[in-house]
């Protein structure tokens, strides 16, 4: 079954400085089935982040559709949860004041939120941590925490911009096997934001590699390493070299005629200037 | 914090007690140590109170001395012990207890009422770009006004007393608490307001959730600032639209040429103030802001 469809997505917003009208996402369709790791690919500064912030609702599209569980997008809503590169976690609530807070919003008792609460942060790894504050955790911690949070909300479809970009390689590996250990066990629906090929691999069923600005879906790439996966024998495949090459080509062959598009990935793509209003 | 601090706030006087190095990781649960040399010990909170103290006792030593080599006439200025006799007058009446009582009940009123009002404004207003495009003028040209400019205004609205006292010190406070409020939320990253909206928070719920907590280490500096305004106009006020309290006494004081009793006035308002900001907002702050780790710009 879809859980996430995305039809003729088409995304122009007005540059604040120079006034014209810039196409930032020309025509993006793809879905992602229910209990699917799906990954969305791009040369810096394509869009990415913005198809991920208009599925999660902050953002406006221009043209075009998308539909979260048979219910057309519009505006934030709990059915989406988001992981943020930034781990948006509430400074002033506790560990599992964190987590809960999604059931909290729903109106979920408090014996209840918080049982599912203490299982989500024991799935992630931070049992025993419940009554810490965040700036207390690591970042590695926080970001766990995050996924946490989402999770617990159990949404149709859990959206990652990132999320581990701002996080040192070694932790970073760690994170990409603690994801795909709970992908494995759980088969949440991901749509997961990455400029990093071999997360992309390691992580997805399928990897949708989208062009350069104004973009558009390029390939879409069947991932069919057998789960359960980890780095140590995934670095070892044939095979994960094999995809790794391909998306990579597609990648390099769209950004030779991009030269000097070296900007910052997340920054570039998230200047979309235009927030849904109040968000 | 980024937001703007006045020479008022007295920081500098309670920097050691709120910049003290946190200890590094506290044990789950918030149950506080006591034992060990964390920040709450007593030994800890003497020497803190000590390094509070010491200014204040060398700007003593400092008095006693320079009145002593100058001698000034009684009536120019007093030496400390004629202010501490005075001080003990003015308790053995019963007098410093009335008007002591009079200041902090309008003084009560006043904040409580302008804390009731501002923080939503100014909440609103930080989360609403419409709103504070439409309020930012006024609220830029009101503070050139608050507090002490309403004063005739006030008389001529409320009459000679209380009500009048309140309003100045409502006014006095209402302009520093809104625009701290506004600019806290204005500092909320846009990632947490956006994981809150994603999680389902309604558009009512989001002030208590996250805008109010997010914006809070701003809206403690407002509540600084914004007490110190209402204590100048409470003074002000006193002093010309009432019938007790210590701007009342400090201006009978000056009256009859009393220089010892107009000292001893201000001592106190100053050692008032002093308090307040060490029993109740510094407290506040470590509760809070300090506790949560929102101090030195962190988001």
């Amino acid at each position: 079954m879809t859980a996430l469809e995305i039809t003729g997505l088409q995304k122009n917003y007005v540059d604040s400085y120079s006034g014209e009208e810039v196409t930032a996402i020309g025509d993006v369709s793809f879905s992602v089935n229910e209990g699917e790791f799906v990954s969305v690919l791009g040369p810096s500064g394509c869009g990415k982040t913005t198809v991920l912030n208009i599925v999660a609702g902050f953002v406006n599209l221009t043209e075009g559709e998308v539909v979260v569980d048979g219910q057309a997008v519009s505006g934030p809503g709990p059915d989406r949860g988001v992981v943020f590169q930034s781990h948006a976690l509430f400074p002033w609530k506790t560990v599992l004041g964190n987590v809960v807070f999604g059931l909290r919003m729903k109106g979920v008792p408090r014996a209840e939120r918080d049982a599912k609460g203490k299982e989500f942060l024991e799935l992630v790894g931070l049992g025993g941590f419940e009554h810490k504050y965040p700036h207390e955790l690591s970042g590695g911690m926080q970001q766990r925490l995050g996924v946490a949070r989402v999770l617990a909300n159990e949404p149709a479809v859990m959206l990652m911009d990132e999320p581990f970009a701002s996080i040192d390689a070694q932790t970073r590996r760690k994170l990409q096997e603690d994801l795909t250990r709970i992908f494995e066990k759980r088969h949440p629906t991901v749509f997961f934001v990455t400029h990093d090929v071999d997360e992309a691999v390691f992580l997805s069923d399928r990897i949708v590699v989208l062009s350069k600005r104004p973009s558009r879906v390029r390939e879409i790439v069947t991932v069919d390493l057998p789960r359960p996966r980890e780095w140590r024998t995934a670095l070892e495949m044939p095979e994960f070299r094999e995809i790794a090459n391909r998306v990579n080509e597609l990648l390099v062959d769209d950004e030779g005629a991009a030269a000097g598009a070296d900007k910052d990935p997340g920054g570039a793509t998230d200047a979309d200037g235009t927030a849904v209003a109040g968000v | 914090m980024t937001t703007p601090r006045t020479e008022k706030q007295a920081t500098a006087a309670t920097a050691p007690s709120t910049g003290r190095p946190r200890p590094g990781g506290r044990p789950p649960g918030q149950q506080r140590k006591r034992k060990k040399g964390g920040s709450n010990t007593p030994a800890a909170r003497a020497v803190s109170a000590l390094w509070f103290l010491t200014p204040l006792a060398l700007l003593v030593v400092v008095w006693l001395v320079v009145v002593a080599i100058t001698d000034p006439p009684l009536r120019v200025f007093p030496q400390v012990g004629d202010v501490l006799s005075a001080l003990g007058d003015m308790w053995s009446s019963g007098e410093l207890f009335d008007h002591l009582g009079a200041s902090l009940r309008r003084m009560g009123i006043g904040a409580a009422i302008a804390i009731l009002t501002a923080l939503p404004f100014g909440i609103a207003l930080g989360s609403s770009a419409a709103l504070s495009a439409f309020f930012s003028p006024l609220l830029r040209f009101s503070v050139a006004l608050a507090g002490i400019a309403w004063i005739p205004v006030a008389t001529l609205w409320f009459g000679y007393g209380d009500k009048a006292v309140i309003f100045i010190v409502w006014n006095a406070m209402f302009f520093a608490i809104t625009y701290n409020a506004m600019l806290g939320v204005r500092q909320i990253p846009t990632q947490l307001l956006r994981a809150a909206r994603s999680m389902g928070t309604s558009r009512l719920r989001m002030f208590w959730e996250v805008l109010l907590p997010g914006a809070l280490p701003s809206v403690v500096t407002g509540l600084r600032v914004g007490l110190g305004y209402g204590w100048r106009g409470l003074v002000a006020a006193e002093i010309i639209a009432s019938n007790a309290g210590l701007g009342y006494a400090l201006f009978q004081a000056q009256k009859y040429f009393q220089t010892d009793v107009i000292i001893a006035s201000m001592v106190i308002i100053g050692v008032l103030w002093l308090l307040m900001d060490r029993l109740m907002l510094a407290p506040l702050e470590k509760r809070t802001v300090e506790r949560w780790g929102m101090t030195g710009g962190r988001g």
